[in-house]
């Protein structure tokens, strides 16, 4: 489809330029992400300098000016608003975080000893909201209407209205505290993944069921699945081959949206299973008003959910061909 | 500012066995039955590390001083049963008429764990450098006031120099905070200190790793034969290790607890009745402490304008909180009613419970006195302004809402003002409150000067809490405290400061904080130091 206009060289691939201005826009949601987040960290109603001191732990109303003047240099708050904010900026960019005001570390050590724990919670949350929501949805839309087909339909609701929260403390006090299959707390090894997994994943699960469900009934009564039916195929082949296919992309574009509240939902199920990761770190850094560890978490965060969509954005194609991504012409 | 801080801070008491001990074995309080074995990790669940460090000299938080227990000792102990002062690191000691000069005897057969030797130099060293942390250390900053410098006199003699009278520094020595390190601990930055790396102390415990908020690894030091007279097993810890970790959510410490996943769960706030029942069906038992230190208070505004400003007012609110009930609605039936401003595991605090009882009709005498008269609405009014008490808060609590309660009996609205932690650090700096709850733990009286005395302290609780002749007189009796090196000096000087306080309404004593912690029946010689952290010594655990 974009052989012929690939010529001369001198315009590119528009997959490539697509890819290009992708990468360019996520640059500039990345820095007003920064930008805010600098902004709404130091607009608080409260001196700042006071908060970034009591977080490290130094009582501010026992210092004299002069103490106070010292403290405020060992800590880079002297210095006017704008130095600091491109010195931060800076050093984001060259991949050096800065310290952690609270925690008295680099914030690069810190995220690198947390993130793979919060990474490995989301990726298999994940995969488990796919292979229930999905397995739902596909299940619902292929039973013949009946009330099996209705419990079916209404489950997703129930799911969306479960709080995470009480889902999390639930899950412990039956199959941990009860059944002792998996252990209430901690970080080590695959089977403490599985109960925060499962409270993460339900929600999500639930949503994706919902759309799928509704897109699939919808695709089900298009016409070209009555014209492959008329023609032998089977209902169980035409849901899998045809249906499915357009059915997927609007429960593609929510997965992107559910993706980026993973760390949302980190927050809780880090906090219900005493799980160090990053959705805890990012709540007490909040409380304590640690802002460069808070401005390296948003970054993250908003780096990753800037990635995940792209990569959806790059597999709507797959799915669709009638979807590309040639720059429109006007 | 960050008043909110000091709420943090507290934490340990009494012992209240009849109280929530239930009937359940006495795994605590010597836990003698049987003969201790050696051996075993001992797995302690904490409630939360906010303060993330674990330098003793710099920690304010309490979980982390149960921690620093472990792998630092000092030159005193204090014991819990009776506050008095005993050798520890200091075989004897030597204090001048005015508690300017302290002279400390030193053992000299102590080694920290990194080989080091304990001398007087080591003690120098460690007390310099707490002093030089200044404002990086919120109790040092309290208990070496006035510190001036530490002398060599000899390798096991060293002398302590104030400008101003400490007398409290006695106390101070067997603090967690003024733990003795290795000379070598000092060679790093306090900000590198707090994260445990090479934190070397002369403990039963060495502290191998400690991440904040996540976990903290200890175990035996096989050579240890140097604890206080306070500890009964004198040679090397029973248990091979102490594996911490730290669970917020109280469903989930408790059902770890009875899951038998930890041995200890250690909460901050007192483990809630139906939970005590838990713990305690399952063979578990509950031990409690009531930390000494500050009782939990409103601190009032005083300044001209604002309601409190009138005395009559004041006792008014003081007559007009019920402590009874609030002990019994808020935690259980025999939950200790608070009786002064110290919780009653403070050396020196007296029973002030005649002047904080509940006294309703004489608390809507007073306010009729004062000129506010009853309303329609149940609020008294004067001059067409209602009786409103504004107490900013970080969120509603029970406790709260149940004061809340109490108070409009007597006519008073009492607003509860939910703030960000930033508002409320504003509005306790700027004075925009009638009342300001905070509390603090140290098992010493003077750490109300902290809090309360003009002449030392900036806090809002200080400068605004009284006026004139009594922010005065309060100044005079926190000084005489300081000075007096005599027992019955001392004692007097406390209790005159006592019966000032609740008598001016300076201080609104609402509860007594008490430590709670729910013990595995595995878990046998559990004891608390006087300021109700952990003492893991006698502790042994069945195999």
């Amino acid at each position: 489809m974009t052989t012929s206009r690939s010529s001369g060289g001198r315009r590119l691939h528009p997959t490539v330029r697509y890819v290009a201005g992708r990468v360019a826009q996520a640059v500039v949601v990345l820095w007003a992400v920064y930008t805010v987040t600098f902004g709404i960290l130091y607009l608080l109603p409260s001196d700042p300098v006071s908060l970034q001191l009591a977080a490290a732990n130094v009582q501010v109303d026992e210092l004299s000016p002069a103490e106070l003047a010292a403290a405020k240099a060992q800590y880079g708050l002297d210095r006017p608003l704008s130095t600091q904010y491109f010195d931060h900026l800076g050093g984001l960019l060259h991949g050096d975080f800065g310290r952690s005001i609270s925690l008295h570390r680099p914030v690069g050590e810190l995220l690198a000893e947390r993130l793979p724990s919060t990474l490995a919670l989301g990726a298999t949350a994940i995969a488990l909201a796919l292979l229930l929501g999905g397995g739902l949805a596909y299940l619902a839309a292929y039973v013949r209407p009946g009330r099996l087909k209705l419990a079916l339909n209404r489950l997703p609701a129930v799911g969306v209205s479960l709080p995470p929260f009480f889902v999390g403390l639930l899950l412990v006090q039956v199959f941990a505290f009860e059944l002792g299959w998996f252990p209430p707390t901690g970080t080590e090894g695959f089977s403490s993944l599985v109960l925060p997994a499962v409270t993460m994943a339900l929600p999500t699960a639930a949503m994706l069921a919902q759309v799928l469900t509704r897109s699939l009934d919808d695709q089900l009564a298009e016409p070209y699945v009555t014209t492959a039916a008329a023609r032998g195929l089977s209902r169980q082949y035409v849901q899998a081959r045809h249906a499915l296919r357009n059915a997927v992309l609007p429960a593609l574009t929510l997965l992107g949206l559910l993706l980026g509240a993973t760390v949302t939902e980190a927050v809780v199920a880090e906090t219900v299973f005493s799980r160090q990761g990053v959705g805890q770190m990012a709540q007490q850094a909040v409380l304590a008003q640690d802002v460069p560890l808070v401005q390296a978490i948003v970054v993250v965060a908003a780096t990753a959910f800037v990635l995940i969509n792209l990569v959806i954005d790059l597999v709507y194609p797959l799915f669709d061909p009638r979807i590309t991504h040639t720059p429109r012409v006007s | 500012m960050h008043r909110y801080k000091r709420p943090l801070i507290a934490l340990t008491a009494l012992a209240l066995l009849s109280a929530c001990g239930g009937g359940a074995t006495a795994a605590g309080d010597g836990g003698d039955e049987g003969t201790p074995v050696k051996g075993g990790t001992l797995r302690l669940a904490f409630w939360d590390d906010q303060q993330g460090c674990i330098d003793p000299n710099q920690v304010y938080w309490i979980e982390s001083r149960s921690l620093n227990r472990q792998f630092a000792d000092s030159l005193t102990d204090q014991d819990p049963e009776t506050g008095k002062i005993v050798p520890w690191l200091a075989t004897s000691w030597k204090i001048n008429d005015d508690a300017t000069k302290y002279t400390f005897e030193l053992r000299d057969d102590v080694t920290f764990s990194d080989g080091t030797a304990f001398d007087a130099a080591a003690v120098k060293t460690a007390f310099d450098a707490t002093h030089d942390l200044g404002a990086k250390s919120l109790l040092g900053l309290t208990y070496t006031a006035g510190y001036k410098s530490s002398k060599v006199i000899d390798d096991h003699t060293v002398e302590v120099d104030f400008d101003t009278p400490n007398a409290a520094f006695l106390q101070a020595t067997s603090t967690t905070t003024l733990s003795i390190l290795s000379p070598k601990t000092y060679e790093q930055t306090p900000e590198e200190r707090c994260t445990g790396e090479n934190l070397v102390g002369t403990g039963a415990f060495t502290l191998d790793s400690y991440t904040a908020a996540t976990e903290a690894h200890l175990t035996r030091r096989d050579d240890y034969a140097w604890p206080s007279q306070l500890v009964k097993n004198q040679g090397a810890a029973y248990l091979d290790a102490i594996e911490v970790s730290y669970i917020k959510e109280d469903s989930v410490r408790v059902g770890s607890l009875t899951s038998g996943s930890v041995d200890i769960a250690w909460p901050r706030l007192p483990i809630s009745e139906a939970d005590q029942k838990v713990i305690e069906a399952t063979g578990a038992s509950v031990e409690s402490r009531s930390l000494p230190g500050i009782s939990s208070s409103y601190f009032p505004n005083v300044t001209e304008g604002r309601v409190l400003a009138d005395e009559k007012v004041r006792q008014a609110l003081q007559k007009a909180i019920d402590r009874k009930s609030y002990a019994s609605t808020i935690f259980w039936a025999d939950y200790p009613v608070v009786t002064g401003p110290f919780d009653s595991t403070t050396p020196y605090s007296t029973d002030g419970s005649a002047a904080l009882a509940h006294d309703l009709e004489g608390a809507k005498k007073l306010l009729d006195e004062a000129g506010w008269s009853a309303g329609a609405d149940g609020y008294r009014t004067k001059d067409g302004k209602t009786l409103t008490l504004t107490i900013p808060v970080r969120d509603t609590t029970p406790g709260d809402q149940l004061v809340q309660d109490q108070l409009k009996q007597a006519g008073f609205r009492v607003e509860l003002k939910v703030l960000t932690l930033a508002q409320y650090q504003a509005a306790a700096a700027g004075g925009e409150y009638d009342l300001l709850g905070t509390y603090y733990t140290r098992a010493d009286p003077s750490v109300l000067g902290s809090v309360l005395d003009q002449a030392v302290s900036q806090a809002g609780t200080a400068q605004l809490s009284q006026a004139g002749a009594t922010a005065d007189e309060i100044s005079g009796l926190f000084r005489a405290g300081l000075e007096a090196t005599d027992d019955g000096k001392r004692s007097g000087a406390y209790a005159d400061l006592q019966q000032e306080i609740l008598e001016q309404g300076v201080m609104f004593p609402l509860y007594e904080r008490v430590q709670t912690a729910g013990i595995s029946a595995k878990v046998h010689g559990f004891a608390w130091t006087s300021e109700a952290f952990l003492r893991a010594n006698d502790i042994w655990v069945d195999q």
